[in-house]
């Protein structure tokens, strides 16, 4: 036995080998990609746009800007980012899920944007770019998910260009002690049950409401971006600190 | 709170590109905008939005931190300027007045307000599309007389107004009176200036001559 076979991770409050977790993230994904955007809207209440509107706007994506979008999952900030950069720019929709990625190419196809788009099922640890590619990096509700974050956050430094930018929007903990307290409700009593009515899948909404609750708080997040080699890092809580919008530059 | 302006916009965005979807004539004014940018700060609330055109409609988004020459144009303006801006005053005036700065392709900041302004919305069809053509179109053409009778009564009223204040009360001048007396003062100035001129002269030769005595 290698010593990586021993060495574990959290999929949720679970503790599994860190050659699994991947698998088992992706089983969820694949379990609940049909019906991602609808309970993204059921489950925040439709709160979601405003936080990947916020994104975008933080973002300063400018046309001919090339873009990343990673676990873009069903495409929301891609469908906007591809207007931005217009036809001379490009943006590249990674998702490390098929399942995803396919929705997304057909929501993105549907809603008439293609030309500037590319989709590449790739992992974010280990991103099949070039150094110094893209201006501008998103990844939401996606960092969380992955089994080595740090590993993830280097890759994405790595193939940022100087002066770039990287936009991590992902769940974090709420700083009011009452919100905290409505919210753990929710999301271990509510968001199970309702996984369950609309999408048929309990255990994956469980993993979700388990998964956000191991996620580096905000501070820990910003420390774990600037150790990957970004600056200027900062944060702004949206929600109550529910979700967290992080911005790192490379200089 | 940081999501509300964001918020906001967003609702002030669906909203508009709804209003752009129902005018048949935004279609090819969007196709020649696509692509552009216009930045738009406003002095006080201070607020910087940047409306960003595609072929479907229009982006809006806040930008605090993007330099100004990422834009196609930038316009600045106070909330005064933005009202009179809307109700449909001359660009050119504006700027000329100085309230109004524009920076870069200033046919963006006019293609914008014929956008926003000219919004042809067939109502009558949507009309129909619910209550069917014939009670759509009495009510669309009552709504249009009584549109009709609010505009005539209203410049009536401003035409009655002023005549009374410039003709018949006098309490004010009449536009040419004022630039009668405008032309005067000037050619006063003008004089003043001149016969200040001459003395000055005329008191250097006096110093001149006193000191050569």
């Amino acid at each position: 036995m290698t010593p990586s076979d021993k060495r574990t991770t959290h999929f949720g409050y679970q503790e599994v080998p860190v050659d699994e977790k991947a698998s088992r993230v992706a089983d969820v994904f694949h379990s609940v990609a049909a019906r991602y955007d609808v309970m993204n809207d059921l489950m925040s209440f439709g709160i979601h746009r405003v936080w990947k509107r916020l994104t975008i706007e933080r973002a300063g994506v400018r046309p001919g800007h090339s873009v990343l979008d990673i676990a873009g999952g069903t495409g929301d900030l891609t469908l906007k980012f591809s207007r931005l950069v217009g036809p001379r720019g490009r943006v590249v929709l990674a998702d490390i899920n098929e399942s995803m990625l396919r929705v997304g190419r057909d929501k993105l196809l549907d809603r008439g944007v293609g030309g500037n788009v590319e989709y590449v099922q790739a992992n974010a640890e280990t991103l099949p770019f070039p150094d110094n590619t893209f201006d501008c990096i998103t990844i939401a509700f996606g960092l969380r998910n992955v089994t080595d974050k740090d590993a993830a956050l280097r890759s994405m430094a790595r193939v940022l260009k100087p002066g770039g930018r990287l936009l991590v929007l992902e769940f974090s903990k709420p700083d009011n002690a009452l919100l905290s307290q409505a919210y753990d409700q929710y999301s271990f009593r509510l968001l199970p049950r309702m996984g369950e009515l609309v999408a048929g899948d309990a255990e994956s909404y469980r993993y979700l409401a388990e998964s956000i609750r191991m996620h580096p708080d905000q501070e820990t997040l910003k420390g774990m971006m600037e150790d990957a080699g970004l600056e200027r890092v900062e944060y702004t809580n949206l929600t109550g600190g529910i979700v967290a919008l992080h911005r790192g530059i490379k200089l | 709170m940081a999501l509300t302006p964001t918020l906001l916009l967003g609702g002030l965005e669906r909203s508009l590109n709804a209003l752009l979807a129902r005018d048949p004539a935004a279609p090819a004014r969007l196709e020649r905008l696509a692509g552009q940018r216009l930045l738009v700060r406003l002095e006080s609330p201070s607020l910087a939005l940047a409306l960003v055109y595609h072929a479907q409609g229009v982006d809006l988004m806040r930008q605090d931190d993007e330099p100004e020459n990422a834009f196609d144009a930038v316009v600045e303006l106070d909330p005064e300027t933005l009202g009179e801006l809307l109700g449909g005053a001359s660009v050119e005036r504006l700027m000329f007045q100085g309230r109004l700065a524009v920076r870069g392709h200033i046919p963006l900041l006019e293609a914008t307000r014929d956008l926003l302004l000219d919004l042809d919305l067939d109502w009558e069809g949507e009309l129909a599309h619910w209550l069917g053509d014939v009670p759509a179109h009495s009510l669309a053409e009552g709504i249009r007389s009584l549109g009709r009778w609010g505009l005539r009564t209203r410049q009536e009223l401003c035409a009655d107004v002023s005549e009374y204040v410039f003709e018949e009360a006098r309490l004010l001048p009449g536009r040419h009176q004022f630039e009668g007396v405008r032309d005067h003062l000037t050619e006063l100035e003008v004089a003043t200036d001149r016969l200040e001129a001459r003395l000055e002269r005329l008191r250097r030769r006096l110093t001149t001559e006193g000191d050569g005595a």
